[in-house]
Parts: C-alpha cells; sequence; structure tokens
C-alpha cells in the first residue's frame, strides 16, 4: 500500500473517469500565460445605489430620506454618478483609467434568496436550472484537463479562508487550495498522509475518495505555496484588515512566482437590514483602501499588466430603505473590474428608477455571465467556443477590456434555439431567427474548434429558419453548434451526439 | 425490525451520539434490542440542566460588552455545552439541540448577549423532543432571533422582511412554495415586538394596520401563531423538516420517498419530534448498508468523539473550542442564516489538515502551532482497559473496529498492526516491552489520521 505524506509529491491514481468521458483531452485550452484573475466575493449582497450613487437622480433621494448619501459629500465620476465617500482609494484608480464599473448587472428572474443567489453567480446558471459545478471550475476543467489524475505543479486556484466556494468545486474534484496562511498551511500538512487505494464503490466510498483527493492536493501544494510565500513580497504595506491582510498574501504567492491562475478571497457584512451607514461605509474603505495598495504594489513588481480584480456579490439591495434603517434583499448592482487593462469608466446607462420590476426593484441591463464572459475571454484568453460551453450558451462581451470590442453590444440581431432532442441520437432540429438581414455561416464545430459540418452559408432574410442534423454522420461526443454572422456577431450551442 | 447487530449499535450510537467509547459500546450492547436501546437511553427525556453561570439571568447592559464579559461568558457556554456533549451517556438529547441550533442559525457576532443565546438553547433543549410547531412559534419572538433577523423594532407599516423570508425559506416550508409577496406581507403579521431586558414586549400599536393579510392564498388579520399555524398546514413544510433532519443524520442525499413517510409520521403525530426521530432511529433505511459511514463527521463529532474514544478524563476545553473554531464549527457561531451546510463543505486543505492535528494533539500534548495541550492520553493505563491488549492482533482489530466504522481491508489491518508492532512478531508483543506506549501512540495516531476515520 502507496502512502502519501507530507512533502511527497504523487497525484491520486483513483478518483473515478466520469470526467474524461465528457472532456477530451484536446479540449484544454490555451490561455495567454500567466493572466491571473483575482476575484473578490462581498458577501450579504452589497447596496449598490449606495456604492455607485446616482447622485443627480431625485427618485434616490425620495426613496431614502435617511440613508442616501448626498452627492455634495461623494467622490463624482462620469455620467452624473458617485462613488461613496469612503471609497477614496478606488475613485484615484478610476481617475488613472484602470476602473471599470458595469452598471445594473443582473440575471432574468432574480432570486432574492442569499443562498440560492449565490449559488447562482458561483455556478454561472440561470435562476431556473440548479448547476452543481462552479463556473471558475469549469474554466479550470479546461486548462488542467488531466486533473486529478495528473496534478499541476503549482495550484490551480487559491482561495484565501477556510471553506471552499462552490466557484472552484466540479464534477471532477476541487480545484482550489483553500488556507489562511501560507506557513500555518505547511505546518497544518506536514504531518500528513493519503493512501492510493482506489476506494469502493459505494456511497461510503465516494466520500472517502472526496477525502483522499482534498488530502492529495494538500500535500502536492503545501511546500510550493510556502516557498512562494518566502520568496516573494510585498513592495508596500498593507492594512491590518481581513481583506488587506488576503490581498497582501496573494501579492507575495504571484510575486513569489505561482502560476495560479485564479484567486478568490472575501468580505462579509453586506447583508445591512439595518442601520446600515457606518457599516457600509466601513465596508468600502475596507475594500478601497485593500485593493488599492494591492493595485500600486502590483505595479510596483511589473505585475499589474497580469492581473485584473473583479467583484461580485449575491444580489443588489431595494431601491427604497426599510423601517430599521437599512435595506432588504433586491436585484441588479454594479460589478467592479480593476485593473491596468481595463478599459477605465462606467458601462451602461444609469440605473433606472422609474422604470422597474414587479416588487419596484432595479431591472437588470446586463447578465452577469456577460461581465464573466468578458473576462474570461479579453483577460483570460480563453476562446469563445470554450467560453460558450463553460456557460451553455453565448454572452455579448461587454467593453471592459483595452482589448474588448468596441462600444456596447448591439441589438440583438439573431437567435440560435437549443436544438432537440440534445443528446442527438439520429437527428436533430435546429432552429434559428434572423431579425436583421444578414451575411451568416451555420456550423457544426468540434472541441478543437474545427470545421466538421457547414449546415448554411449565404444571405439570410428577417424570418425563422429551420433544418435537420443528422448525427449519424458524426463520431460520438461533443460538438459545438455556431451561427456567426458577417459583423463578427456569434451564438453557440453545445450538443452532444450519441450513436450506438 | 433491524436486529441489533455490533454493525447496527455502532451505527445508532455514532448518528445519535457524539462518538462513543468502548464502554458507551458495551452498555448498547447490553439492551438487547435496538427498541429498547432507543426507548429507554436513546430517546429517554431528560430534566434541563442548571446554567452554566449566574450571568444567565443578568439584564443585558453596555457594560458587559466593554468590559469584555460576553465574549468571555461565551466561552463558558460553549464549554458548558460540549462537557454536555462529552458526558451524554447513551442520551439523544445533545445531538437534536445542535441540530436545532443549526436549523434556526443564529450568530454571536450580531446577538452581543449571550444571555439570550443561553434562553435560545435551552429553548432547543426543551423542545428536543417536542411540538416542533410550537417551537417555530415561540423561536419567532425569541430574544436571539429576534435581534438577529431584525424583527426587533420591526413595524407594520414599514417591516423588516428578514425574518418573514427566513421563516419561510429556511424554516418551514422551503424556497419555490411561497411568493415574494407572501415575504411581505408574513413581515407584517410578524411585526409588534421588541426585546425588553431578558423579555419580549409585543405593542399592537406597531404592528399592522391592514384589515386583513392575504398569504400562502388565505386571507385573515394573521398574528405569530396563526401564520404559523398556516404555514403548517401546507403539506410541503413536514417535508421541508423532515428532508433536513434526514440529510442531517442519516445521508446528505435525501431519499425522497422515504422523506414523504417520514412527513406522515410528523404530520399523523401533530408534528412531535419523538414519534419522528423513534420511527427513524428503528427504520430499515437507517440501517441500509448504504447507509453506514457514508457521513463526514462535523468537527463536534469529530472533537468530542475523539475525546471519547481515548477515555480522556478531564479534556483540554481550550483546545476543543479552539479546533472547532479552526474547523469550521465555533458554537453559537453558524456561517450564516441556513447554518452549517455539512458533509463536504466541512473538508477543504486548511480543515482536513486540521483535523488531523487535532487528533494528533491528543497524543503529543502539543498543537501544531507549540501550544501545549493538558490531557495528554497515557497510551499503557488506555490500553490496558482493553481485554484483548496483550494479543497484538486481537487488540489492534477491536481497535480498528470501535475507531473506524468503515470497512477496513485486510491489506490495511496488517499495516496499522505493522505500525504497532514496528518490525517485531506478534507472538513477542505485550505492553511491558520497551517503547510499548510510544508504539500504541503512533497506532492510535495513525488510525485517527486515516481518511476513513473522518466518516461516520
Amino acid at each position: 500500500m502507496a502512502i502519501l505524506s507530507g512533502g511527497v509529491s504523487f497525484g491520486i491514481a483513483s478518483m473515478p473517469g466520469k470526467a474524461f468521458a465528457q472532456i477530451p483531452a484536446a479540449y484544454a485550452g490555451q490561455a495567454e500565460p500567466g493572466k491571473i484573475l483575482v476575484i473578490i466575493q462581498l458577501g450579504g449582497g452589497n447596496d449598490g445605489l449606495n456604492t455607485v450613487i446616482p447622485g443627480e437622480d431625485d427618485l434616490y433621494y425620495a426613496a431614502r430620506p435617511n440613508i442616501a448619501i448626498q452627492k455634495t459629500n461623494a467622490l463624482k465620476l462620469d455620467q452624473d454618478m458617485y462613488l461613496h465617500p469612503s471609497m477614496v482609494g478606488i475613485k484615484k484608480l478610476y481617475d488613472a483609467g484602470h476602473v471599470a464599473i458595469a452598471q445594473n448587472i443582473g440575471y432574468p428572474n432574480p432570486n432574492r434568496s442569499h443562498f440560492r443567489a449565490t449559488d447562482i453567480w458561483n455556478t454561472g446558471s440561470a435562476a431556473n436550472v440548479m448547476w452543481e459545478e462552479g463556473w471558475a471550475g469549469r474554466y479550470l476543467m479546461t486548462q488542467y484537463p488531466n486533473f486529478p489524475i495528473q496534478m499541476p505543479k503549482h495550484p490551480m486556484a487559491i482561495q484565501l479562508g477556510s471553506v471552499e466556494s462552490l466557484a472552484l468545486q466540479s464534477d471532477v474534484g476541487r480545484f482550489g487550495t483553500v488556507f489562511e496562511d501560507p506557513n500555518q498551511f505547511y505546518q497544518l500538512v506536514s504531518g500528513a498522509t493519503a493512501d492510493t487505494d482506489a476506494p469502493p464503490a459505494t456511497q461510503a466510498g465516494d466520500e472517502l475518495g472526496f477525502l483522499k483527493q482534498v488530502a492529495a492536493s494538500s500535500i502536492q501544494f503545501a511546500n510550493v505555496i510556502q516557498a512562494s510565500a518566502t520568496k516573494g513580497k510585498n513592495s508596500l504595506t498593507y492594512p491590518t484588515t481581513g481583506l488587506g491582510r488576503q490581498l497582501g498574501i496573494v501579492s507575495r504567492l504571484i510575486a513569489g512566482g505561482l502560476t495560479t491562475p485564479v484567486y478568490l478571497v472575501n468580505i462579509g457584512g453586506f447583508d445591512t437590514h439595518a442601520n446600515q451607514l457606518t457599516q457600509h461605509a466601513n465596508l468600502w474603505k475596507t475594500i478601497s483602501e485593500a485593493v488599492s495598495t494591492f493595485q500600486t504594489d502590483m505595479t510596483n513588481q511589473n505585475l499589474a499588466d497580469q492581473i485584473s480584480v473583479m467583484t461580485f456579490s449575491e444580489f443588489g439591495r431595494r431601491i427604497n430603505q426599510n423601517g430599521t434603517l437599512g435595506t432588504d434583499h433586491g436585484t441588479a448592482a454594479p460589478m467592479f473590474v480593476i485593473g491596468k487593462t481595463v478599459r477605465g469608466g462606467i458601462i451602461g446607462a444609469n440605473p433606472d428608477l422609474k422604470s422597474v420590476d414587479a416588487n419596484g426593484d432595479i431591472k437588470f441591463k446586463y447578465d452577469y455571465r456577460q461581465v464573466y464572459s468578458t473576462v474570461l475571454r479579453d483577460h483570460l484568453g480563453l476562446d469563445n467556443v470554450r467560453t460558450a460551453a463553460i456557460f451553455q450558451s453565448t454572452f455579448e462581451r461587454l467593453p471592459i477590456y483595452k482589448n474588448s470590442i468596441e462600444g456596447m453590444p448591439e441589438q440583438v440581431t439573431m437567435e440560435l434555439l437549443v436544438p432537440w432532442p440534445n443528446p442527438i441520437r439520429q437527428s436533430a432540429l435546429i432552429q434559428y431567427g434572423i431579425f436583421e438581414e444578414a451575411t451568416i455561416s451555420l456550423g457544426v464545430y468540434d472541441m478543437q474548434g474545427r470545421l466538421m459540418q457547414n449546415l448554411f452559408e449565404g444571405k439570410r432574410a428577417v424570418g425563422s429558419y429551420a433544418l435537420t442534423l443528422e448525427g449519424s454522420l458524426f463520431a460520438s461526443g461533443h460538438y459545438i453548434l455556431s451561427l456567426q454572422n458577417q459583423r463578427g456577431g456569434r451564438l453557440t450551442r453545445s450538443i452532444q451526439i450519441q450513436n450506438d | 425490525m433491524p436486529g441489533a447487530t455490533a454493525s447496527n449499535i455502532r451505527h445508532l450510537l455514532s448518528r445519535s451520539l457524539f462518538g462513543f467509547s468502548s464502554n458507551d459500546y458495551e452498555k448498547a450492547m447490553g439492551y438487547g434490542s435496538l427498541e429498547s436501546l432507543v426507548d429507554q437511553a436513546i430517546l429517554a427525556p431528560l430534566p434541563l440542566p442548571a446554567p452554566p453561570n449566574a450571568w444567565v439571568s443578568l439584564t443585558p447592559a453596555q457594560a458587559q460588552q466593554d468590559s469584555g464579559d460576553a465574549g468571555r461568558w461565551y466561552t463558558e457556554l460553549t464549554q458548558w455545552w460540549n462537557k454536555r456533549m462529552y458526558t451524554q451517556g447513551l442520551n439523544m438529547q445533545e445531538k437534536i439541540v445542535l441540530f436545532l441550533h443549526n436549523h434556526f442559525a443564529c450568530e454571536r457576532d450580531k446577538v452581543n448577549y449571550p444571555q439570550y443565546m443561553y434562553q435560545q438553547n435551552q429553548l432547543f433543549r426543551k423542545f428536543a423532543l417536542g411540538n416542533f410547531k410550537q417551537l417555530v412559534k415561540e423561536i419567532s419572538i425569541d430574544p436571539t432571533m429576534l435581534i438577529y433577523l431584525d424583527g426587533n423594532n420591526s413595524r407594520g407599516a414599514a417591516p423588516n422582511e428578514n425574518y418573514g423570508r427566513e421563516l419561510l425559506e429556511l424554516f418551514t416550508i422551503g424556497i419555490g412554495n411561497y411568493s415574494e409577496n407572501d415575504v411581505k406581507q408574513a413581515a407584517k403579521a410578524l411585526s409588534g415586538y421588541q426585546v425588553r431586558g431578558l423579555t419580549v414586549t409585543y405593542d399592537p400599536a406597531r404592528s399592522y394596520t391592514n384589515a386583513s393579510l392575504t398569504i400562502l392564498g388565505k386571507t385573515a388579520k394573521f398574528n405569530v401563531n396563526t401564520l404559523v399555524d398556516l404555514i403548517f398546514e401546507q403539506k410541503q413544510t413536514a417535508e421541508f423538516i423532515c428532508r433536513k433532519i434526514y440529510q442531517n443524520f442519516v445521508y446528505y442525499k435525501a431519499d425522497e420517498v422515504f422523506v414523504k413517510k417520514m412527513a406522515d409520521v410528523f404530520r399523523a403525530n401533530n408534528y412531535e419530534l419523538k414519534p419522528l426521530f423513534r420511527f427513524l432511529l428503528l427504520s430499515d433505511e437507517f440501517y441500509k448498508p448504504s447507509i453506514l459511514a457514508s457521513r463526514i463527521k462535523d468537527p463536534q463529532e469529530l472533537i468530542i468523539g475523539a475525546l471519547k474514544l481515548l477515555q480522556i478524563p478531564v479534556p483540554d476545553w481550550n483546545n476543543a473550542f479552539e479546533l472547532a473554531r479552526m474547523l469550521q464549527m465555533q458554537l453559537f457561531q453558524p456561517p450564516d442564516v441556513a447554518g452549517w451546510p455539512g458533509q463536504r463543505e466541512w473538508i477543504s486543505s486548511t480543515t482536513y489538515s486540521h483535523r488531523g492535528g487535532f487528533t494528533d494533539s491528543l497524543l503529543s500534548g502539543k498543537r501544531y502551532n507549540g501550544v501545549n495541550v493538558t490531557g495528554k492520553l497515557n497510551p499503557l493505563i488506555y490500553a490496558r482497559t482493553f481485554s484483548t491488549c496483550e494479543k497484538a492482533v486481537a487488540f489492534v482489530n477491536q481497535l480498528i473496529d470501535l475507531f473506524i466504522l468503515f470497512p477496513i481491508s485486510d491489506a490495511k489491518r496488517s499495516f496499522l498492526l505493522e505500525t504497532m508492532l514496528e518490525g517485531t512478531i506478534a507472538a513477542n508483543w505485550s505492553t511491558n516491552t520497551a517503547q510499548a506506549d510510544v508504539r500504541i501512540a503512533r497506532l492510535l495516531k495513525a488510525m485517527m489520521r486515516m481518511p476513513e476515520f473522518q466518516l461516520n
């Protein structure tokens, strides 16, 4: 019986092979080397309207007689919007063009439960379906197709904390290495052991396999994490807040040479139902100071071009204040993307406090998966097909990065329905709609992006179209159906062909 | 009816208690049948315990916050509860109290006064085998809950929706079975309460003025009691609670067919918990082979359970308190109102490693960071409490069967035997040989470091 112990590196040979039926090795991505995403989770539901403030809108002041932030105290941005007064550091970054604020981010049929809404944001699903894999986990599957049979040298994702986020989980295993402090983690793991025996195929055996995988990856990564944290330095002193400490560690790990592409840090306390003014101000002061220190540090160490910071929270809050000087669970809210490679400024129209949803709350203008898709494609360099596969649908990108598409997403000019049936056994019905005359191409691609069959190419007038896809012409497996127009618009659907 | 086999008894004890010692196991076997064991011990009624200290009846005051008393009292309260878990014998009460604490989760960070959380904890004890519907009525106007979910000072004209939402979503009927409007209307029905000193007052003038409210399709002038009655008229409520009990005590993925059977029993007994738990603990479902050892121990089960296994006479309760915190299960401080999610969510690279560090500390007398741990095990005295201790193979097998519920292969049994023998032959083993204490400690450490040890 082979025993793994602290300091010895082995993969674990006994994990179920389920993933490999889904992810062909050729599906491995070629992300731009060295790009890093730092995600900041704002737990509890951040009050977007008191963060990025519509200071010229009378409706805002009317809805919040006691808790509105007066524009005279706030920090002026563009297009009549203001930042919360405690966000001085982020304002400086904004003025330097390093902050993109995407407004009114949400999704259809928003959920107001902390738990369900957090799951939605973590999995990248629509509100009406339950996914059990994280969106970052699915991204990491494209980057580490051999995990967990083979472990890479460096962690695939790092989360500062103790409980692993759903965002980093997947059917093949957990991508995150989770710890509070690199040295303490090393000390802890040094006594750990894990054997490589295959667990039995029972319910209890599944749980044992899971425990063994966590043990094996801790043993695998503890050394390199500690070594990087020792080698890497901070070029300036971080605030002594929880978030400051977390970003200080992220900085040392990156500066110390870890190639980990995804970091997750968090700050809680945003569930401001009562007496919210002081608490909300302190939270954003903490974030603003920690993020601006991190940004300066990365710039000093010539690492800033590699790194993007993105915030998210499970929902915004109600437009109207409640009876206890706070705000209850709401809907859409702004997201921040911060870094040297972003195209700074405000993206999208200001919150519309007049045309609201049935509950009197803000209607979302852009889907949160548009932001995720933009980050995946324009920052992490993932291609369109694989990005669409992560969300099982194409989301139009937003002009967040300097290399992003110019201007706002066009009006919807075409649609591609989900093929039926899917998986496809013999044939399936492909339906699409054209809302503006265009030259289009419709085709089936394999997971390496090679065109397998051209279904249609040419001009299409406005209308609905349907055709039949013969599954028997293909080998069994996963494919991408793609509809493109000459303006660069592209819609995709994942399809699976099963020929017995 | 399942039989009182060694395997069934160990399973029942591991799920209804915070682990068990070899003495507990022998005693449980003595009952002769699962039915006697459940009726006479596991679900036997117990009186309410004496409070941890006199502070529980002091009127909450700013002074205790300023002086740091609140923090010390919370530690005292936690250790009081830990000791109750450690000395529970064969009674399930504290396990159900913890289930209820996790179900009606409230955080001490927001409820600054331990007096309130002590009251709530005793309320859970009072209802551990009592009427769940009545508990929901009382928890709705419990000081801790009023503070934690902002019902305190909520007025009918502009109610705070926090408690109304969680009452429906997490405590009773479950997400998807009510509308946004139900939340808003329920918040009105729940308004008008204020925490005053150690008690709660109701002021009709602070409640709603509408002639009636429409909630879950019914229109009436609702108050807390009639609102809760209405919620329990919904079929989904019994199922929601039974599903949660199943997930906590049986397996984290619920069997919906069996959950419906539980819900039938729950409704037929007017939401009394005792007959529901009796039904569950004597059901064939509970003892199915696929259920055995399929649960990842929660940190309290791990910590209290390891102390019981090793029969530590005077455990280091500070160590237990600190480690539970590191393992993400600080009592009175669940992560949020949904409580601890459990099972795989207990485990990350950090918490898994801390689990091993804790069990090591009971043998080494030191934590991973060098801090001393009192009550370190004396391996020889411990070993000699086992009749098999002079026969290496039998001794190791007896320990494995006591410590680990997951089926252990012969190869692993030999590996553990060799860990103790360290090159000598089994026939030469005696607890009187040189270094026997070190070898026994090494065996115990290795068993508790096995991932199998984390399952019950």
